[in-house]
């Protein structure tokens, strides 16, 4: 069996490439897959923090590549689901602790056990970026739908390209809020997509949720009423190849809404 | 300021074994360490044979040979004869050249002001040195060693050097350079020591797992959650988690008493590495993500809200304190533990209530005590 190797990336950072990391991870595993997710910001990890693993984690990456500990090892289970496996970074070294060669040995080794291996990469085209890359075979770019954001991920669908492994790439568009486009403050999908003609494999609203569960250290798939949560189980079924159509995201419009409405026709008609 | 081959070490002044230990250690570090034999002046307290032993084995473990006891009591007159040391009666007015007497306690006072200026004086490019002045300027205790003639000195270093450059090649790439001392010193200290530290974690509650096919056999361990000894309501549901743990042979358990203290008056921040082969002080918070590594004790002037390993190399009678416990995981000797799930609030509210807390192995899983409790 030969699982694949989908690096999350972004280019910029503060776009959500960590919490799409953990989410899609989760969602995977919820669908019966067999998923591990490697955190390769090392120095400043945070995917542990998003799946609430950060107490349990004994060995890190590092161990794994300075052979301090078996791959099996560092691999730290989900609370919930035992179908979930995260390789976690270390905190006390930087980006220069593991080189792109070394990662992609890891990434060959785990996608003969898991179906999905989820590689999160940290901000920046560095070194980080590079070793991100380096086993991957898909990857999914997020981004928002702000210009220096799009700017960042056409840099790296370009370095995408270039790429040997990198088979396809799909585009995540983000934190979209359907009122700032209704009322033309904020760019469409549709603009995002034209811009950076690419494949799009979701859209992610923004949500409230997705705060309170990073503090509470649960990813918000696992709340069934949340959209974004809604959203991103879409994206891991169009993962495994089902045909989803897209979520509408449209919030309901609210009573002061109603009511506006309501007098503009007035005084209109 | 001694002779060539005896060592008078004064310790009239101490009446406990703890006293000893701790300024023995602090003359013995300040000795060329080789071959030197130790005449021991104790006062007429009572010393049993197991004192004698460890302060013998002490002795010993810094290369010297524990060559005569001076004391007046009668009982420890007996245990040293029983140990075969020989023994002689206090002179009242000693005029024997032969000898050179130190005080432990006090001749190092008038020292540790220069000391200072010596530390400042010489600067080294090899960053070892540096982090070891670094550690040393905050380290109240260990100044004195530093006190000595410049050969001793140079010793005391090259010891270090030695001990860190037979971790470093394999292990810090010679190439990455790192611009912040601390952050220098984290990573040497974690490269030449964690290498032992993992020596030790695997040693009980061995189980066989299913082989699988892509990986090898690996022994188990369970990592549990630290339980406060005083809470009724303590999480108990919480299940024990099953973590791989790689097992190699362990060193010897290291008596934590015996060992020197560093202070550190600063904050850790997350990514920071405190190593000591002794007892670690630290007034100031420990934020989640920071680490830190003691042969000895670990005592937290604040909240200590990252990792703690006390008695790293098996000793599991070290102990962890803090005003505030809400470590992501401690570990002591080969015991480890994690914070339960329920309380995992990064950045624990820094609230004014404070109970201090000890941490300690009972029947090899680690309990929290308050501080003030008698257990």
């Amino acid at each position: 069996m030969t699982g694949s190797v989908i690096v999350i990336t972004s280019g910029k950072g503060g776009v959500g490439k960590t919490t799409t990391s953990a989410n899609i991870g989760t969602a995977l595993a919820r669908l019966g897959n067999k998923v591990v997710l490697i955190d390769t910001d090392i120095g400043l990890r945070n995917l542990d923090l998003l799946l609430g693993l950060e107490n349990r984690i004994v060995y890190t990456i590092v161990d794994v590549v300075e052979e301090r500990c078996k791959l099996k090892q560092a691999l730290v289970k989900d609370k919930k689901n035992p179908n979930l496996c995260l390789l976690a970074a270390a905190q006390t070294r930087d980006k220069s602790a593991v080189d792109a060669q070394q990662l992609k040995d890891i990434c060959d080794q785990l996608k003969e056990e898991f179906d999905y291996v989820l590689v999160d990469c940290p901000a920046g085209i560095e070194q980080g970026f590079q070793n991100a890359v380096a086993g991957a075979n898909e990857a999914i770019v997020v981004t928002t739908p702000e210009m220096s954001a799009i700017r960042d991920a056409d840099r790296i669908i370009g370095l995408l390209e270039s790429k040997e492994g990198v088979e396809k790439y799909r585009l995540l568009v983000n934190r979209v809020r359907p009122k700032l486009i209704k009322n033309n403050d904020m760019m469409g999908v549709d603009d995002v997509v034209d811009i950076l003609s690419c494949d799009l494999i979701g859209v992610i609203p923004e949500d409230t949720n997705i705060i309170t569960s990073t503090n509470k250290g649960e990813p918000v798939v696992n709340d069934e009423k949340s959209l974004a949560g809604q959203a991103y189980m879409n994206v891991a079924r169009r993962i495994t190849g089902e045909e989803v159509p897209l979520l509408d995201i449209d919030e309901p419009d609210t009573i002061i809404d109603k009511i506006k409405k309501f007098f503009s026709k007035k005084a209109q008609g | 300021m001694y002779d060539n081959e005896f060592f008078v070490v004064d310790m009239a002044s101490c009446s406990s074994t703890g006293e000893i230990i701790n300024s023995l250690s602090l003359a013995l570090e300040t000795l060329n360490h080789s071959g030197k034999k130790i005449v021991l002046k104790l006062n007429d307290s009572y010393f049993n044979q197991s004192q004698m032993l460890s302060i013998q084995s002490l002795i010993t473990s810094y290369g010297c040979i524990l060559d005569t006891v001076e004391t007046t009591n009668e009982d420890t007159i007996k245990v040293v004869e029983n140990m075969n040391i020989p023994v002689q009666k206090p002179i009242e007015k000693r005029v024997d050249n032969s000898y050179s007497n130190i005080n432990s306690t006090n001749s190092f006072e008038p020292f540790s002001m220069s000391s200072q200026n010596n530390i400042e004086q010489k600067e080294e490019n090899l960053h070892f040195e540096a982090d070891l002045d670094a550690f040393k300027k905050q380290n109240e205790v260990d100044i004195p060693s530093f006190n000595n003639v410049q050969d001793g000195k140079d010793e005391d270093f090259t010891i270090m050097q030695n001990h860190f450059t037979a971790h470093h090649d394999d292990i810090i790439e010679p190439e990455t350079v790192i611009s912040d001392e601390f952050q220098d010193a984290d990573d040497l200290h974690t490269a030449a020591l964690y290498a032992q530290n993992l020596n030790t974690i695997n040693k009980e509650q061995e189980s066989k797992e299913e082989k699988t096919e892509e990986f090898e056999n690996t022994e188990k361990k369970s990592i549990g959650v630290y339980k406060k000894a005083y809470d009724e309501n303590a999480i108990d549901q919480d299940e024990w988690e099953e973590v791989d743990f790689y097992e190699t042979p362990s060193n010897d358990p290291v008596v934590s008493d015996s060992k020197h203290t560093t202070y550190i008056n600063q904050t850790l921040r997350s990514g920071q590495v405190i190593e000591s082969d002794g007892n670690v002080v630290i007034i100031g918070d420990c934020h989640p993500g920071s680490e830190i590594r003691a042969i000895g004790d670990i005592t937290v002037w604040g909240i200590l809200s990252g990792i703690a390993h006390a008695g790293y190399k098996g000793n599991n009678s070290a102990k962890v304190r803090a005003l505030k416990m809400n470590a992501v995981q401690l570990r002591i000797g080969d015991c480890y533990s994690r914070r339960p799930d329920g309380t995992n609030i990064p950045y624990i509210i820094k609230s004014s209530i404070f109970t201090p807390e000890e941490a300690r192995v009972v029947d090899g899983e680690i309990m929290l005590f308050k501080i003030n409790q008698k257990n």
